[in-house]
This record gives structure tokens, C-alpha cells and sequence, in this order.
């Protein structure tokens, strides 16, 4: 990210008011670069835990929109309305992942070290025969045409996924001091995840 | 007011009619000329290419100069020739590809007058000229800025095609508002707390639909879907169709003249207004030689043919819906945009498909405008109790090897949004790369819309591999892609060049703002010649008066030289086109007039006396 520096404001440098906020002053409006130390969550002002409280969440986000967002800059000059408009960006992003109990649990084992889910692309074995079971039986109900087969294969595969989701939460909930081993299965159940979305959008668009 | 207390209009670029307007302490209203509302969208060209009439006048005489008369130019803003084809065959007006000489691949749709060929965002510039003029005769000062409306389902190209039209109007477009989120903001006014609201707005050429958050002072896009080529447009040429058919089949007779198309196009627009208010109307043309076409069209018929293109809206719906995670029963208003709701059978089958009446409390023609006002007023800085939290429609991805889309960020997602993608060389000292960037949901990226080939360049020559290009794609508050690019290892700043693949370069678009604004200057010239050679006219014919009448009491000399004076300047006046030139001569002989006025006033005076 850029647009990070290095070392957070205390003080705004336009009033000298205390700043609440390491991206905003919310006195005068003045913005700053997003500090290369600060994540999501102080972003928002959230406490580093998985289990948030999602209207918390969103209360946060709105306030701070309210400060960046880059309607109220138009007639701030173009280093500030570009400003906003990345700040802004950043803030979008923090709540989508935030929001997200997937996207939140990666996000979470990234900033605890260690390789991304990504990164380490471990999948179970069971999960890889399973998905080319399912997939097969998805390409023919879709080629016969059969809407009853496809409901119930996506009724199974919600389940399947509401199932493992339970297991991501309950491994993300020991973040940040998990064990190495809980880290790496978190790791496998993450990517397992992206087989059972990729299977929803191909039986939502069948 | 604006700190620097510049006015921002709010504007409502539409298929059929457009509208300015703009909020002030007490709301927003549309600015009016006399009785009208709006200014239809339709530019008529003389024969060198320039405009001769926009709007109202380039309507009433749309079938007289059915080849020169350009409407519905929304539907062709940001597209190609080729993406066209099916419809262009309906049009009254030539359409043609234009290409450029660097990029023999890039396809720009263009109307063909005389020698030109006229870009849409030109024509677009003549209806938003139209609009601003309307607005600075309003405030009695000229207008620089303005909030222009798109469809929410309008890609980077479309949006892009948009802002060059109100550059090379003059304008800056400060903001590209999505229609259906303006119009919620005008319907905010006497909202609900916390209402589920879903915007269907069927202008037209283009349909739109979108999910939204109220609660409190926030407006949240949920999601949106649509489709910029489907609108009322459609539902005429229906009828169009269905009198060509019976046409052919009764007569024999092939409708292709221009005239013809565009007699049948004013035609079906007024059966289909019709049916909104009554049962039945009568289809009547006179195609010459005591051939009369007549038939009745009732409703029941109407809605047949129109169900189809209904269908595809609900469709759109349905896809929103499922984007949004949410029921048709989870929405609590529908409110109703743009003209073709006006249709009974549109609101009646949106009823259905909501399980809720829409909601029709304001004009749904005007409504797109008063929330580009509001809109206006809230950049403006006048107001800071609202907040617009809107989505971009598409997703945005780059061709991969193999041609499939890499998809970098998902539809529905929060503006402005970004991400980053690195990219790197191919060949040992390979200096630039070529990126196909794409917008669209398809898995190929021949199935979803170029917005263009981006060459990064001044990558500095490294092996194969080595270079580590970071391009961060950035969809801003107008839903417009900014690019820019970084080599990690050496830490330049790597060059974009930008190829638009169906739009026009900065440069093309500052040459044509340059023209268009020379060309009103030479509008002005010219309306200022008349408005000089109307005062030498009315200056001569006084001093005419005076000579007769008082000419005796000044000396013969002076009268002679009067006298040729005054017919000099009207010789020059009759002939001259320099408006500086009349200018000073006007002034000379104003001034070689006063003894005379003087002498007059006198005898005024002293007759008076008697």
C-alpha cells in the first residue's frame, strides 16, 4: 500500500486538535495517509478479536465515512480529493473483509504470521474428490435440464458449506495465539471454502 | 453557497428528454423554459456538419430532416459500431464506424453528416450546451459545473463517453451520478427510517434496477443490474414492426426511406402514450396514392407485444435480488423512474413481481434530475447530513493467458474500491507490456466489454521475470477507472498510454471542446453582428429624422458631411462581418452626431417655449 506512512499523528497538523481517528481530523476535516502499522480494525476502531459485533461494525464504518468520504471534498483541492477517494477505498475494503466471516478469518491469520490460506493452497483430500463428484453431478443435472437435482445439490452444498463455516469460526476464534496446528487447519478449511463458493456460483448461474 | 460560490447544476442526460436542475435552501427544482420541462434529446446538423437546432425545434421538425436529425444518441455513447449493428438498421439517421489511423482496431459508432463523422459525446455536448445555456439564462451567470446522470448498469466507456460530452460542452462534470440512486435521493426527502427500497427505472433506451439501504440519512447501494440497450425505444419499435409487417403484407410496400422510419417512430411513440390512458387507439399512415394503412390496437394487443422486453426487466430483478441476498418480499418500496412506468401494464406486472403498489408520488421524469440537485448541493458543500454510499454494476478483470477473465474486483462492490495486480516481462529487456483491461461477468474475456489496452511502458530493461510491475486499478466515486503503475524494483513510476477501445482519446476530446467552444464563439460574433447592425440601423434612421427636421439650422458643410457619413455606414454595416470594425464606426458616427443632437434638443426646446 502506497499510501501508508510511516508514523501516526497524534496532533492534527492543521488545528492542533487530538486526533481521534489516525486517517481523519475530526475537528477540521483535514485527512491523512493511512499509517503503514495500522490494520483493519484500528482502522475502525475495532478490538483485534474474530467474534464482532457486526453493527459495531457498521455504526464504525459510517462514522468514519462520513469524515472521508470524498463527496465533501470536491471543492477541497486535487490533492485532497484524491486523497479521500483512496482513503475511502481502504475503508470499503476494511468493512468488506471485516464483515465477511470468511474473508475476516483470512484476514485475521494473515496478520498473525505465517503463510496466507493462499499462499499455502492446502486443501484436504477429501474435499478435492468430493468437489469433482459434485461437479459432475451439477454438469448433468444442468444437461438434463433437471431443476429438482439442482436444488437439492444446492441445498446439499449450502449445508456442506454452513458446516465448514462453523469449523472457521470456531478456529478463528482462537486467533491470534492459535496453535501452529490450528493455523494450519484453519488454512485447509479456508481453502476448502473457495470450492464450495465456486460450486454455489456455478449452480446459481446453471 | 459554494465557498467559491461557483453554481453546480444537476443534470439529467436522457435517451428521449434531458432536464437541468438545481437545489437551493428551500429543495431542488427543475429549471423550466417557459412551459418546458425538458429539452428532447434530438440534434439536427446542416449541411457542414453544424448544429442548426437542439431540442424542442429539432423534434417539431424531425420527419422534414429525418436523415440530419440525430435522437436517442444515449444509446450509442461508449459503444462500437460493431456492438450496434441490429439496431442502427432502425435508425433514420447513417451511422458508420469511425476508426483512428494509431489504432486501426479502435471502434467509435459516429453519425454521418455531409463529410463529418460526429462522435456521440459530440452530440450529447450539443443537448448539455442546450441545457446550460437554459441554466445560465436562469442565473444570469455563466455555469461551469455540473452533476450529469448515468444509468447505474452504464460501464467504464459509457461513463467515460458521458464526461467527455460535458467537457466539450464546457462543463465539468464534478460527478457521474447513477440514475436510480439520484432518484432515491429526491424520493429520501419524506422517507422512512430503515426502509428496504428497490429503484426500477425504465427510461428510453435503458433499464436499470436497484436495491438500497435506507436508514436514517444514508443511502446504501445494496446492488444494481440492468441493461443499457433495452427502454421504451423498444417497446415503439414494436410497434413498428407489427405496422411494417402489415404494411408489406397489405401493400407490398418496403418502409425504408428516412422519412418514412421516422414518421413511424413519432407514430408509435404516440400510439404507445395513448394506451396509457385509454383502451384502444387506431393506427393510421398515409403511405401516398390513396393508400391508407388504418387498423385499431387495443391494449390487451399492446401488452402482448411489449410483455417480452417487461420480462427481460424482471429478469434484471431477479439477478439484483440474488446479488443482494435478499427476497422480492424483503423489499418495501418499489419506486417507479423514468417514462415507460407510465405504462399501466409496467406498473402492474412490477406490482406483482414486489408483491408491493409502487410508489409513483413524483414525477418519474423529473425525479432523476431533482436528485442530481441534491446531489450538487451536497459536492457544492451546502449540505453535510446526507451520506451516498454507491456500487460499482460490473465486475472489473484483466485478460489472462489463455483469454479468460481475471476478475479483480466483483460487482457490487462499495466505490471508490481498488486493488492491485503485479505483472511482469515475458523477454529479457522488455521495456513494455500490454493490458486488456475488461468489465463484464462472463468467464471469457471475448464474452465481456474492452474497455481498452493499457500499455505500460518505461519499464526499466531487466531479464525476463525480473521487473515487478504493481498496477493498481481504482474505480472512483464516479464508477470510472483510474490506472496507475509502479515498477518495485527500481521504483519508477511506469508510463500508461491508454488505447480506449470504443471511446475517444484525451486528446480527441480537447480538440472537439475546442471546436465547440470556437464555434460559440462564433455564434456569439455572430449575434453580435446582428444586434450592431440592428443599432446602425436604428442610429441612422434618428439622425436620418434629424436631418430633415433640423438640418437647416446647422452649417451646409456639416450636413453634407452627415448625410455622406450616415450613408457610408449603412453601405459598411450591409456588407462587413467584422463586428470589432462596425463596432468603431458606429461609435465615430455617434460621436460626429452630437452637435446635430445638441442643435436638435435646443429647437425642442425653445418650440416648447413658444
Amino acid at each position: 500500500m502506497s499510501d501508508r506512512a510511516c508514523s501516526v499523528p497524534q496532533k492534527c497538523l492543521a488545528c492542533d486538535a487530538e486526533l481521534r481517528s489516525p486517517i481523519v481530523c475530526q475537528d477540521c476535516h483535514k485527512l491523512y495517509p493511512i499509517p503503514k502499522s495500522v490494520d483493519y480494525f484500528e482502522l475502525l476502531g475495532l478490538d483485534h478479536r474474530y467474534d464482532i459485533d457486526l453493527s459495531r461494525l457498521d455504526d464504525r464504518f459510517l462514522s468514519v465515512s462520513r469524515h472521508i468520504h470524498p463527496d465533501y471534498f470536491t471543492n477541497a483541492g486535487e490533492e485532497m480529493g484524491h486523497l479521500s477517494t483512496r482513503l475511502s477505498a481502504e475503508i470499503n475494503e476494511a468493512l468488506k473483509v471485516l464483515k465477511d466471516p470468511v474473508l475476516r478469518a483470512g484476514y485475521m491469520l494473515e496478520l498473525s504470521g505465517g503463510p496466507s490460506a493462499s499462499d499455502d493452497r492446502s486443501v484436504p483430500p477429501e474435499i478435492l474428490s468430493e468437489s469433482v463428484m459434485l461437479r459432475e453431478e451439477i454438469e448433468q443435472a444442468t444437461a438434463d435440464g433437471d431443476g429438482k437435482s439442482l436444488d437439492s445439490l444446492r441445498k446439499r452444498v449450502e449445508e456442506r458449506g454452513s458446516q465448514l463455516l462453523s469449523r472457521i469460526r470456531e478456529l478463528a476464534k482462537q486467533l491470534p495465539n492459535a496453535s501452529d496446528d490450528e493455523k494450519s487447519s484453519l488454512r485447509q478449511a479456508l481453502n476448502s471454502m473457495k470450492y464450495y463458493n465456486n460450486m454455489l456460483d456455478l449452480l446459481w448461474n446453471s | 453557497m459554494a465557498k467559491d460560490s461557483e453554481i453546480i447544476v444537476g443534470i439529467d442526460l436522457g435517451t428521449t428528454n434531458s432536464l437541468v436542475a438545481y437545489a437551493d435552501k428551500s429543495g431542488p427544482s427543475v429549471i423550466t423554459d417557459g412551459d418546458y420541462a425538458s429539452v428532447p434529446s434530438v440534434v439536427r446538423f446542416g449541411v457542414e456538419g453544424e448544429i442548426a437546432a437542439v431540442g424542442q425545434e429539432a423534434r417539431d421538425h424531425a420527419v422534414e430532416y429525418a436523415e440530419s436529425t440525430v435522437y436517442s444518441i444515449k444509446r450509442m455513447m461508449g459503444r462500437g459500431f460493431s456492438q450496434l449493428e441490429d439496431e442502427i438498421r432502425h435508425l433514420a439517421y447513417p451511422v458508420e464506424r469511425r476508426g483512428s489511423a494509431e489504432d486501426p482496431e479502435r471502434d467509435v459508432a459516429a453519425v454521418r453528416v455531409g463529410a463529418r463523422l460526429i462522435t456521440p459525446p459530440e452530440i450529447s455536448a450539443a443537448i448539455l450546451g442546450a441545457l446550460k445555456v437554459r441554466a445560465e439564462r436562469h442565473f444570469g451567470r455563466s455555469i461551469k459545473k455540473a452533476v450529469v446522470t448515468v444509468p447505474a448498469y452504464f460501464d467504464d466507456a459509457q461513463r467515460q463517453a458521458t464526461r467527455d460530452a460535458a467537457f466539450i460542452a464546457g462543463l465539468e462534470a464534478v460527478r457521474i451520478v447513477n440514475e436510480p440512486t439520484a432518484a432515491a435521493l429526491a424520493y429520501g426527502l419524506d422517507r422512512q427510517e430503515q426502509a428496504k427500497i428497490a429503484v426500477y427505472d425504465f427510461g428510453g433506451g435503458t433499464f436499470d434496477v436497484t436495491l438500497l439501504k435506507l436508514s436514517g440519512d444514508v443511502f446504501e447501494v445494496i446492488s444494481t443490474n440492468g441493461d443499457t440497450h433495452l427502454g421504451g425505444d423498444d417497446l415503439d419499435r414494436e410497434i413498428i414492426k407489427l405496422a411494417t409487417r402489415e404494411i408489406r403484407e397489405e401493400f407490398g410496400l418496403e418502409i425504408d426511406t428516412p422519412a418514412i422510419k421516422q414518421a413511424l417512430r413519432t407514430f408509435a411513440e404516440r400510439v404507445k402514450i395513448a394506451l396509457s390512458s385509454q383502451t384502444k387507439t387506431t393506427l393510421e399512415i398515409d403511405l401516398g396514392n390513396n393508400r391508407i394503412y388504418r387498423r385499431d390496437i387495443s391494449v390487451q394487443e399492446f401488452e402482448e407485444l411489449i410483455d417480452p422486453w417487461v420480462d427481460r426487466t424482471l429478469t434484471c430483478c431477479t439477478q439484483a435480488l440474488r446479488d443482494a441476498r435478499m427476497h422480492a418480499q424483503d423489499v418495501d418500496q418499489v419506486v417507479m423512474v423514468g417514462g415507460s412506468t407510465r405504462i399501466g401494464h409496467v406498473r402492474r406486472r412490477v406490482g406483482e413481481f414486489f408483491g408491493v403498489r409502487p410508489y409513483t408520488a413524483l414525477n418519474p421524469e423529473q425525479v432523476v434530475a431533482l436528485g442530481a440537485a441534491m446531489q450538487a448541493s451536497i459536492l457544492a458543500g451546502d449540505r453535510r447530513d446526507m451520506l451516498l454510499l454507491d456500487v460499482t454494476p460490473l465486475s472489473l478483470g484483466i485478460e489472462t493467458m489463455g483469454g479468460a477473465m481475471g476478475k479483480l474486483i466483483m460487482k457490487n462492490t462499495k466505490i471508490p474500491c481498488q486493488a492491485t495486480e503485479s505483472f511482469t516481462t515475458f523477454q529479457d529487456g522488455q521495456t513494455a507490456v500490454k493490458i486488456n483491461i475488461l468489465q463484464g461477468e462472463r468467464e471469457l474475456a471475448q464474452d465481456c466489454r474492452s474497455l481498452g489496452l493499457f500499455n505500460l511502458t518505461c519499464i526499466p530493461p531487466m531479464p525476463s521475470g525480473m521487473p515487478k510491475i504493481d498496477v493498481t486499478f481504482l474505480i472512483d466515486q464516479n464508477g470510472i477507472l483510474n490506472v496507475s503503475a509502479k515498477e518495485q524494483r527500481s521504483g519508477t513510476v511506469a508510463g500508461i498510454q491508454i488505447l480506449p477501445t470504443h471511446g475517444l482519446t484525451v486528446e480527441e476530446v480537447k480538440r472537439m471542446s475546442t471546436e465547440s467552444l470556437s464555434h460559440a464563439r462564433e455564434d456569439m460574433e455572430a449575434h453580435r453582428l446582428i444586434d450592431l447592425r440592428n443599432q446602425v440601423a436604428f442610429d441612422t434612421h434618428k439622425a436620418e429624422q434629424m436631418l430633415e427636421r433640423h438640418g437647416h439650422l446647422i452649417e451646409a458643410d456639416l450636413r453634407g458631411r452627415l448625410q455622406e457619413a450616415m450613408v457610408s455606414l449603412r453601405a459598411f454595416s450591409g456588407t462587413t462581418t467584422e463586428c470589432n470594425d462596425l463596432s468603431r464606426r458606429l461609435t465615430e458616427f455617434d460621436h460626429m452626431m452630437i452637435p446635430l443632437a445638441e442643435v436638435a434638443v435646443l429647437a425642442g426646446v425653445q418650440r416648447s417655449d413658444v
